[in-house]
């Protein structure tokens, strides 16, 4: 019954745009409407990025967008059903369909582009390898590790990265791969390594998971670049398109000033066009991708902007306290940059 | 008149259907049938939703460099090797911890059995409590327990505990002196598997002649020579010849020598603990399924307690015991892939863990590591059918 009534509404919202245009067929977004909720595949657990308090709410940086994105399609940014993947679960849980995407810290590579049939739909956070270590060890830099053993997730870009940035510099190093990052942390804790390695923003949350976490030290010098971003599948442009401008909205709402404080009174009296674009005044680009006009309105309104969202989850107003540093705007010395909402 | 052909030939066709022979091959061939449909049916929807999806599949993936540092191989992988180097790495490293497990829990497990049927009472008691105790609690629990309560709690690196300064027990491992050139212990290997095998044909030739002629030739002290006394000279020749590379405290940890990773001794000691409970279980069973009479008659021609075990118990005993032990034996080779829990580089950790993340070709590689299970697994339980046909009760 529940599907009749969505083909039937959506039946008529297509009646309303022929003769406009005719939209390319995207089977997640007319699976998404019909169902009611957007499945967003997630961490298992990583404070600041997804991690699900003691309420059962999930929070952090990567939900936050799987809840703008949930805004901007279904307008309600409840509307979303996490689901925890690990590391070795989440290709295939999205290849199989069983999420719409995955927003979970996970690197862009090259061969998961090209033979994995997943697509990265932009960056939401630019992220550095490096290295946990005791303060006992004097170590500053990931070359003062020589002869150490490093703890590691197996399959991780991190255990690749490590093992050739130490290859390349002839320093002997063991590395020791377990299946769940939490594992290797607990191996770490426990005095197995002397290092622990993953992402900074990854470090920052888990350090919080250690004995004493005042006992260790964050290398500031990062061995590598990970970018990070929302995940789909091959095929569907034209979910693709909804995945990657909400993000690039919420970029571009912190870069034009749009917050979740002001949204309402900027879509009413905004001079700047590229705003009321956005908020979908003017310019109808919701429907352009097959959803409501007021999509960024709802993300924004709902959830915030970049900037908002950053804070709140791993910046200065989380226990993280991240500085923003690459994930700033490129006005602001960062690599954040989005194109224009023309 | 004849009959009409065509009721005839249906009632004979009829009366096939009741013969309980073609009924079984008809069951059968259908079931085939449906199983290789089945099979190609799965396979076929698989290889074209991956080509819908844009996945790569096929085993070419096997051939680029695999890049995965692997800090336990007993092949002469490297990172700069391709993934099927790193495939072989971990089933070489599930192949030592599955045997070794395997004597190792076949020995404790006998010795836990037979003190199970102590007549001390104190021996027999231990014994009981410690069976029951491994067989109400899972594996995983062993496995991490060996892990973290007992390994990780070794001293760190610099407080190592040393034995004769060349071999040092820490939270990493244990390292050992490794020979430099492993050329003389090759000859002391020859020695000694010469040695055993002068052994293994003196004690025929003695047992041969003692069924004829009845007399004894001194068996024991040339065992004990050929045994025990010329792998000790071999090794101790072999040892003094060789340069050692002695493990040396540098930085972080020891440097040189071999290094054996606390993984596979928490690994080994949960499995060999685990499956020593239950084989304890299935020599009591077994030893009990000897009849009394049995004994009793041994008792009565003289035969002293030993000699009744060696003699009469165990050889009826095996009989029993060996199906059930096959799949204990089985069970060590299923349960090493606990080893990912504690990030033992076996094939489930490296294979199905790194390298499925590292190129996503999940069917291939499950597909592949099943074999491997199944294939060893095959062998093991090949080789038991064999042992338990060779020593079954030959009836004439």
């Amino acid at each position: 019954m529940k599907t009749i009534l969505a083909a039937a509404a959506m039946l008529a919202a297509s009646a309303t745009l022929a003769g406009a245009q005719q939209l390319a067929p995207s089977p997640t977004l007319d699976a998404i409407k019909a169902r009611g909720t957007l499945e967003c595949g997630v961490h298992l657990g990583l404070p600041g990025f997804s991690f699900a308090n003691d309420k059962g709410e999930w929070t952090g940086l990567d939900v936050d967008y799987c809840k703008a994105l949930a805004a901007a399609v279904l307008g309600d940014a409840t509307k979303v059903k996490f689901t925890p993947t690990s590391v070795q679960q989440r290709w295939p849980i999205l290849q199989s369909g069983q999420v719409d995407l995955l927003s979970r810290n996970s690197t862009i590579t090259f061969s998961r582009n090209a033979s994995l049939g997943l697509n990265f739909q932009g960056i939401n956070f630019y992220e550095g390898q490096t290295f946990i270590v005791r303060k006992s060890t004097n170590a500053k830099s990931a070359a003062d590790l020589d002869g150490a053993s490093v703890c590691v997730a197996a399959g991780s870009t991190e255990e690749k990265n490590a093992a050739d940035w130490f290859r390349e510099r002839n320093l002997k190093v063991a590395i020791t791969n377990f299946q769940k990052n939490d594992d290797a942390i607990t191996a770490y804790d426990s005095g197995r390594c002397d290092a622990y390695t993953a992402g900074v923003g990854a470090l920052a949350g888990q350090r919080a998971k250690l004995k004493v976490p005042g006992d260790h030290i964050i290398l500031t010098q990062p061995i590598s670049n990970d970018p990070q971003g929302p995940v789909t599948r091959w095929g569907d442009e034209r979910w693709q398109l909804v995945v990657r401008w909400v993000l690039n909205g919420m970029i571009a709402a912190e870069a034009l000033g749009v917050t979740s404080a002001n949204v309402d009174e900027m879509k009413a009296n905004s001079k700047n066009s590229e705003v009321r674009r956005l908020l979908g005044a003017e310019g109808g680009f919701g429907a352009m991708m097959g959803i409501s006009n007021d999509w960024m309105y709802n993300a924004i309104k709902q959830v915030g902007n970049y900037g908002e969202s950053f804070e709140r989850t791993v910046g200065q107003g989380s226990t993280l306290k991240m500085e923003r540093g690459q994930n700033q705007l490129w006005t602001k010395g960062g690599l954040l940059f989005t194109s224009p909402f023309q | 008149m004849k009959p009409a052909k065509g009721p005839d030939t249906l009632a004979k066709a009829l009366a096939l259907l009741n013969d309980k022979r073609v009924r079984d091959v008809i069951y059968q061939v259908a079931v085939v049938v449906g199983l290789v449909g089945l099979t190609v049916y799965f396979v076929h929807n698989a290889s074209q939703n991956m080509v819908k999806a844009g996945i790569a599949s096929g085993f070419d993936f096997l051939w680029r460099t695999s890049g995965i540092d692997v800090p336990f191989v007993l092949t002469s992988y490297t990172q700069a090797d391709n993934i099927l180097g790193l495939f072989w790495a971990g089933v070489a490293n599930t192949m030592l911890v599955t045997v070794i497990a395997l004597v190792l829990s076949t020995l404790l497990g006998f010795l836990i059995g037979l003190a199970r049927l102590s007549s001390h009472w104190l021996l027999s008691t231990v014994a009981g409590a410690y069976i029951e105790f491994v067989r109400n609690i899972p594996l995983l629990f062993f496995v991490l327990f060996w892990y973290f309560g007992v390994i990780a709690s070794l001293p760190a690196p610099r407080d190592s505990l040393r034995v004769f300064g060349i071999a040092f027990l820490n939270n990493r491992g244990l390292t050992i002196p490794l020979p430099d050139a492993p050329g003389n212990f090759r000859w002391a290997l020859i020695a000694i598997l010469l040695a055993w095998l002068a052994q293994w044909l003196v004690a025929r030739w003695a047992r041969h002649r003692k069924e004829a002629t009845g007399r004894d030739a001194p068996v024991l002290a040339i065992g004990l020579g050929l045994v025990v006394l010329v792998p000790v000279l071999a090794i101790t020749w072999a040892s003094l010849a060789t340069r050692w590379d002695i493990p040396v405290l540098r930085g972080f940890n020891y440097r040189g020598g071999f290094v054996v990773i606390p993984e596979f001794v928490a690994l080994l000691a949960a499995l060999v603990t685990y499956t020593a409970g239950f084989i304890a279980e299935i020599v009591r069973g077994g030893i009990q399924a000897v009849p009394h009479g049995q004994i009793e008659a041994a008792s009565a021609l003289g035969l002293q307690r030993g000699q009744t075990m060696r003699f009469v118990t165990i050889p009826q005993a095996l009989r029993v015991m060996i199906p059930p032990l096959t799949n204990q034996y089985l069970n060590v080779l299923k349960n090493s892939s606990f080893g990912a829990a504690i990030a033992y580089p076996d094939v489930v950790s490296l294979f199905m863990g790194s390298a499925l993340n590292n190129t996503g070709q999940a069917i291939e590689i499950i597909a592949m590591a099943l074999a491997v299970y199944l294939v060893i697994g095959l062998a093991v339980s090949a080789f038991m059918n064999w042992y338990n046909a060779r020593i079954a009760l030959v009836t004439r």
